[in-house]
């Protein structure tokens, strides 16, 4: 192997590990969780947590002594958290960061992405059913059927950009809508309904019934303690970001440089705006109970989803794209 | 002390994340505390978070005597956070059994049953001076980097199950069937 063959391969390996790739996406989780709490305190009318609040609390969690119930199945619990976290980070590659490019595109990528950020809800169902605990159980029956509620609309509504691109490549339709910012406003609803089944996703008020506390102590994280906490909830926090990226290339033309403006910089532009968003919902609303989740997803999300497809297809079969 | 000692104890002090535990109060203090995680007075500028599980909490504030009753079950919720832990005794109840002192069923203070840091005192104590109280135990912390509290319960939660037998008027937690509690049932890994 020459010299040039090894460059390339640290080039790919710096992308992969470190930007965009594993190492910023952590630094984005914590930022990202600040700036979610911080918003949901400004809009309480309080300062909310310093900066360096999410690190801490990584940090204390990592130092802390980490507990496995005797009743719960030690080698599945110890691989739970870290298989949510590998999932969160793969999918993030295949998603163009900053500049409008990801470290890894291929035709189809969009349903691998989809899939990886389903992969922590079943993980959450199975870390609560495993934990040995009544409350870990009932937390992960929840998560399980809200998966059932969430995951149709927000497949259905990542559906229309694709549609509107003719690809299910991320960075082909990023790039199409990116040269096409008229087709934006059209795709209104989809933003939408994505948002909201993000939110379910993500488990956030007023879909924080797998964590409802006032009834089933944590849920599925009840017996979750130390380390293994602090990796479910980096987890949680690089779900944010994924999801929001995602969001952001699909509905909001992507992450190009705005003229002067380089594109990292757009991009987290784009995220705080986002994130700024799902904090005002968390704190204008409260929570559901699980039956209303499901009903609200399936009367309410999926026809938008559909409206929001049938208004892409027609548009293209007829006159406009 | 090494950095990441350094490191860890600033994390500690940054982020206590509580618990609260009523042991036989009259509920005075109870509202104060709740009071006192109001966005009012917004603890979270300190790091503080209400957490529902033992196992994510770092601080146990506890209110009232402690009943012979409930004495168990706080030992048992005591052993289930993780270590290090710390326990906030508000009220005047929790610091010494207040007016139940001397009750057929009230065991006294919670120092009876666990092991205690920091008291603050009242009845019931005001929220700014409950919040006061958790700022001297974390000034304590970041002092000393330890729990002020007693030995037997010092070490890991393992240990702390089977130091429930030596806490002075009790007797050994043993299980008494209630559904969540497999609290002697775990290993440290």
């Amino acid at each position: 192997m020459g010299g040039a063959d090894w460059t390339a391969v640290l080039r790919e390996l710096f992308r992969v590990l470190v930007f965009p790739g594993f190492a910023f996406l952590l630094l984005l989780a914590l930022a990202g969780e600040w700036l979610d709490r911080k918003a949901y305190a400004r809009y309480q009318h309080r300062m909310g947590p310093p900066w360096f609040q999410p690190a801490a609390d990584l940090i204390k969690l990592l130092a802390k002594e980490d507990l496995v119930p005797r009743l719960a199945s030690r080698a599945v619990f110890t691989f739970l958290p870290v298989l949510a976290l590998a999932a969160v980070a793969c999918a993030y590659v295949y998603l163009p960061v900053a500049g409008g490019r990801a470290v890894y595109a291929f035709p189809g990528d969009l349903l691998v992405v989809a899939y990886l950020l389903t992969l922590p809800a079943i993980l959450f169902f199975l870390a609560g059913w495993f934990s040995g605990s009544p409350y870990g159980a009932v937390g992960g029956v929840r998560a399980a059927t809200q998966l059932l509620g969430y995951e149709v609309p927000l497949l259905l509504a990542v559906l229309a950009p694709a549609v509107v691109a003719g690809s299910w490549s991320i960075s082909e339709v990023s790039r199409t809508l990116a040269g096409r910012p008229e087709l934006l406003p059209l795709q209104v609803i989809g933003l939408v309904v994505a948002l909201l089944a993000l939110q379910g996703k993500l488990e956030r008020v007023p879909f924080d019934i797998p964590e409802a506390e006032t009834e089933v102590v944590a849920g599925t994280f009840t017996e979750y303690s130390g380390g293994r906490l602090a990796l479910f909830r980096l987890a949680i926090g690089a779900e944010l970001v994924v999801g929001l990226t995602l969001i952001s290339n699909l509905y909001l033309g992507g992450h190009a440089a705005w003229g002067p403006v380089p594109g990292l910089v757009v991009y987290l532009f784009k995220l705080a705006v986002l994130v700024l968003i799902l904090a005002a919902v968390r704190a204008a609303a409260a929570r559901l109970r699980i039956e209303q989740m499901v009903t609200f997803c399936w009367r309410v999300l999926v026809p938008a989803a559909l409206l929001q497809l049938f208004v892409v297809v027609a548009l293209r079969g007829w006159w406009l794209l | 002390m090494g950095l990441w000692q350094r490191l860890v104890r600033w994390a500690r002090v940054k982020s206590p994340w509580i618990l609260h535990f009523n042991s036989g109060a009259c509920n005075a203090c109870d509202i104060e505390v709740l009071a006192a995680l109001c966005p009012r007075f917004d603890v979270e500028r300190l790091g503080m978070l209400l957490k529902g599980s033992p196992r994510h909490a770092d601080v146990l504030v506890c209110t009232g005597p402690v009943t012979r009753q409930v004495a168990r079950r706080l030992r048992r919720i005591y052993a289930q956070i993780p270590a290090p832990r710390f326990v906030l005794a508000v009220g005047t109840c929790a610091a010494s059994g207040g007016v139940f002192r001397g009750c057929y069923n009230v065991l006294g203070g919670v120092d009876e049953a666990i092991p205690v840091d920091m008291y603050v005192p009242g009845c019931p104590p005001r929220p700014d001076a409950i919040i006061h109280g958790a700022a001297q135990l974390l000034a304590a912390l970041a002092r000393s980097g330890e729990s002020a509290a007693g030995q037997p319960y010092a070490g890991t939660a393992r240990g702390a199950a089977g130091g429930g037998a030596t806490a002075p008027g009790g007797r050994a937690p043993a299980g008494d069937g209630q559904p969540a509690g497999d609290s002697e049932g775990r290993v440290a890994p």
